[in-house]
């Protein structure tokens, strides 16, 4: 038993369930940024407790790691946020009781499901699969379940940490160049959609992207021909 | 060493043109994107003359790009495209700035012409043929799945060129579908990465020596994910949802690419995982990949007919030959007349989809509407553009001298009589529909051209690299098929 990788994983379940329950924008930033640091902080505590010591390349992956996603990443969604000037997510398409509780669901199901892991590998906690499948569930919920854009990104991001967080307890190796790149493409694509953000904010006076339903196969002008 | 210049070189020229900034003259830009897509294609013919060392990047003893049969079919084909839509993009550049000038110049203009600036456009495109090489080039999954991601992300401003709400509206949902379903691919390969309990790392070679060795049950779970995240980008069908909307919100030749190129890329994905999956899992990977593939042709053939948009109608055109695809590689992964057929239709299906897309491109710019129902009288009012439609669109649906013909004829013999009917029945389906719209376009009489001819002419003057792309094409389907009846496998 080596408490403090439970610890950094059941605070990073913790956080996932709270940006099902959260209303306010800023707050789910935060939460996000939250578990870019948790996440970064991982292999450092795994690499404490399998006596391995710390090499460079582990530290400086996990300085990456929470710089990019526990610093440059929020900073992004923040401006995005001023700058389409959201604060609320008001009228979700599932409310917030009903989200709390389907999230109570996915923790359990994640935890049922990764249940028939057990033996087939050796991850450094048992915890792992579960939180991390929970998170990718939770992230994919709030894509589909919420009506703004930029929820849909913290969403997305959930998602991506979910998976990260898999591929770090289960301590996969493949190489620095993979993990930057990875993390270059998650930046990019954060960076990409704070831009398309502003964009639909601007051009549609909403971003509500359940409302972005205009390109169709059999559009409602064209029945009279 | 060659393969890592063919990805740097692009990016190089995509750097000059950000430098030289918003204030430089366009044509400079345009040249740089000409400059960097022949230096990509030298490179590239270079590959297949030079030895082994030169084509393979090892750093640490892990191999990161390696060629083999098929990636450096497709590389060299994504280089040619390219080179032809940069050729075409000179003159289609200019096109839109003159047109852009015509509708400003009406009275009641309103300000729906507004384009995306030049310096960001063209350092994207070139970023895009980087990361589809290294794509292509990657012989580590890890290191596929971070280009494959890059292609994302780098042509998501591409389909933006049109600076409409329409347009945003394509480009997000690309984002958000395509990004979510290749999340769902790199859990895949992290499964894979499970699967091998000996911790090699994910380089393909080493994989395929051991795949005997692999667990059968993380394979399983790890062909599901890749299937349904690079399907996602590749467009099989319950995934599709953002293609037909990218393909049609974006200009003419960046749909051309997405459908010739990019589609190509994250099928070479999806071949990949089948080639190291255990002896035991080849009729599940095949089951899949055939469900999928007819699920696609079955979609295609649903949306097409009577479809009002008639680049939505080149998308899910694409749709249909992306499950062809399927089908052709999940009854041919172990057999290499199949393996071949698969190549040549991949070929074909991106010579003609160009030529349609390029084309497709130009009708919009001399009508300025996608609807079916207000193009009209195409034989008399853009003759080229009109001729150059039919004769791709028949192509397309696979009229002999076609490559397609051949191999969807492979693919009907090798599927049994309900199989191979129901795939001929789709096939027709599927070609009268598209064949209904394009006479409707092509025939009647246009009022639109009463008193204002500029924009028809500014489209019949862009009809050259279509034009001679179509014409390799049918020459590439007669080599198919004089092939094929040198080496007797017709019955």
């Amino acid at each position: 038993m080596n408490g403090l990788i439970e610890i950094l994983l059941l605070l990073f379940l913790l956080s996932s369930f709270l940006l099902t329950c959260s209303s306010r924008m800023l707050h789910c930033i935060r939460l996000v940024a939250a578990q870019g640091l948790l996440l970064g902080l991982l292999p450092l505590a795994v690499a404490r407790f399998e006596h391995k010591g710390f090499s460079t390349g582990i530290v400086l992956l996990a300085l990456i790691n929470i710089v990019v996603k526990g610093g440059i990443l929020p900073y992004l969604l923040r401006r995005s946020m001023q700058k389409a000037d959201v604060r609320r997510e008001l009228e979700p398409l599932l409310g917030y009781g009903a989200s709390s509780l389907l999230a109570l669901v996915m923790i359990g199901a994640s935890f049922w499901f990764s249940r028939q892991f057990d033996g087939a590998i050796n991850p450094v906690s048992r915890l792992v699969a579960p939180v991390a499948f929970s998170s990718i569930l939770i992230g994919l919920f709030l894509i589909i379940a919420r009506r703004k854009a930029l929820t849909q990104v913290l969403g997305f991001l959930t998602f991506e940490n979910g998976i990260a967080l898999f591929g770090a307890g289960m301590m996969l190796e493949h190489g620095a160049i993979i993990e930057l790149g990875i993390l270059l493409d998650v930046f990019v694509l954060v960076f990409v959609m704070g831009i398309a953000v502003f964009q639909i904010s601007r051009e549609f006076q909403h971003i509500d992207a359940d409302r972005l339903n205009s390109l169709r196969d059999y559009p409602k002008e064209n029945t009279a021909e | 060493m060659i393969l890592l210049l063919a990805v740097i070189l692009p990016v190089l020229a995509a750097l000059a043109i950000v430098i030289g900034g918003r204030k430089a003259p366009p044509a400079r830009g345009r040249n740089w994107l000409l400059a960097g897509a022949v230096c990509h294609l030298l490179l590239c013919l270079m590959t297949l003359r030079l030895g082994k060392s030169w084509t393979i990047l090892t750093i640490h003893d892990q191999e990161w790009l390696a060629l083999d049969r098929f990636s450096s079919t497709i590389l060299l084909l994504t280089s040619a495209l390219f080179l032809w839509v940069a050729i075409h993009c000179r003159f289609w550049l200019k096109a839109e700035k003159q047109l852009l000038e015509i509708n400003q110049a009406e009275p009641g203009a309103s300000a729906h012409g507004r384009l995306l600036p030049e310096w960001i456009f063209l350092p994207c495109l070139l970023a895009f043929l980087a990361a589809m090489t290294l794509a292509i080039c990657a012989s580590n999954l890890g290191l596929m799945w971070v280009a494959i991601e890059a292609t994302t992300l780098v042509s998501a401003p591409l389909i933006c060129f049109h600076r409409s709400a329409a347009a945003l509206e394509a480009m997000w949902k690309y984002l958000l579908i395509c990004s979510v379903g290749i999340g769902l691919a790199l859990l895949g390969t992290f499964f894979v990465a499970l699967a091998d309990e000996s911790h090699f790392g994910l380089n393909l070679a080493i994989l395929a020596g051991r795949a005997e060795a692999l667990d059968a049950r993380w394979c399983k779970a790890a062909f599901i994910l890749i299937l349904a995240g690079y399907g996602t980008k590749m467009g099989l069908a319950p995934f599709h949802t953002w293609l037909p909307d990218a393909h049609s919100e974006a200009p003419g030749p960046v749909s051309a690419l997405l459908s010739a190129a990019l589609l190509n890329c994250s099928f070479l994905g999806i071949l990949r995982f089948t080639q190291f999956m255990p002896e035991s899992l080849h009729d599940f990977c095949k089951t899949l990949l055939l469900a999928l593939g007819f699920l696609s042709l079955a979609t295609a053939a649903f949306f097409i007919i009577r479809q009002h948009d008639f680049k939505r109608m080149l998308a899910y055109s694409s749709v249909e030959h992306m499950g062809l695809l399927a089908l052709l590689w999940g009854c041919g992964m172990r057999d290499l007349t199949m393996q071949t057929a698969t190549l040549w239709h991949l070929i074909g299906h991106s010579l003609l989809k160009m030529v349609l897309f390029l084309v497709a491109g130009n009708i919009l710019l001399a009508y300025g509407t996608r609807s079916v129902t207000a193009v009209k009288g195409m034989f008399s009012s853009t003759t080229r553009n009109a001729f150059l439609f039919i004769a791709a669109v028949l192509l397309v649906c696979g009229t002999p001298p076609s490559p397609l013909f051949v191999t969807e004829l492979l693919l009907v013999c090798q599927l049994g009589p309900w199989g191979g009917g129901a795939v001929l029945l789709l096939l027709f389906l599927v070609c009268a529909g598209m064949l209904s719209t394009v006479l409707k376009m092509c025939m009647g009489t246009s009022t639109r051209f009463a008193n204002e001819t500029r924009p028809a002419r500014l489209a019949e003057e862009l009809f050259a690299v279509p034009a001679v792309v179509l014409m390799l094409a049918i020459l590439f389907g007669g080599a198919v098929c004089f092939w094929l009846t040198r080496m007797n496998v017709w019955w």
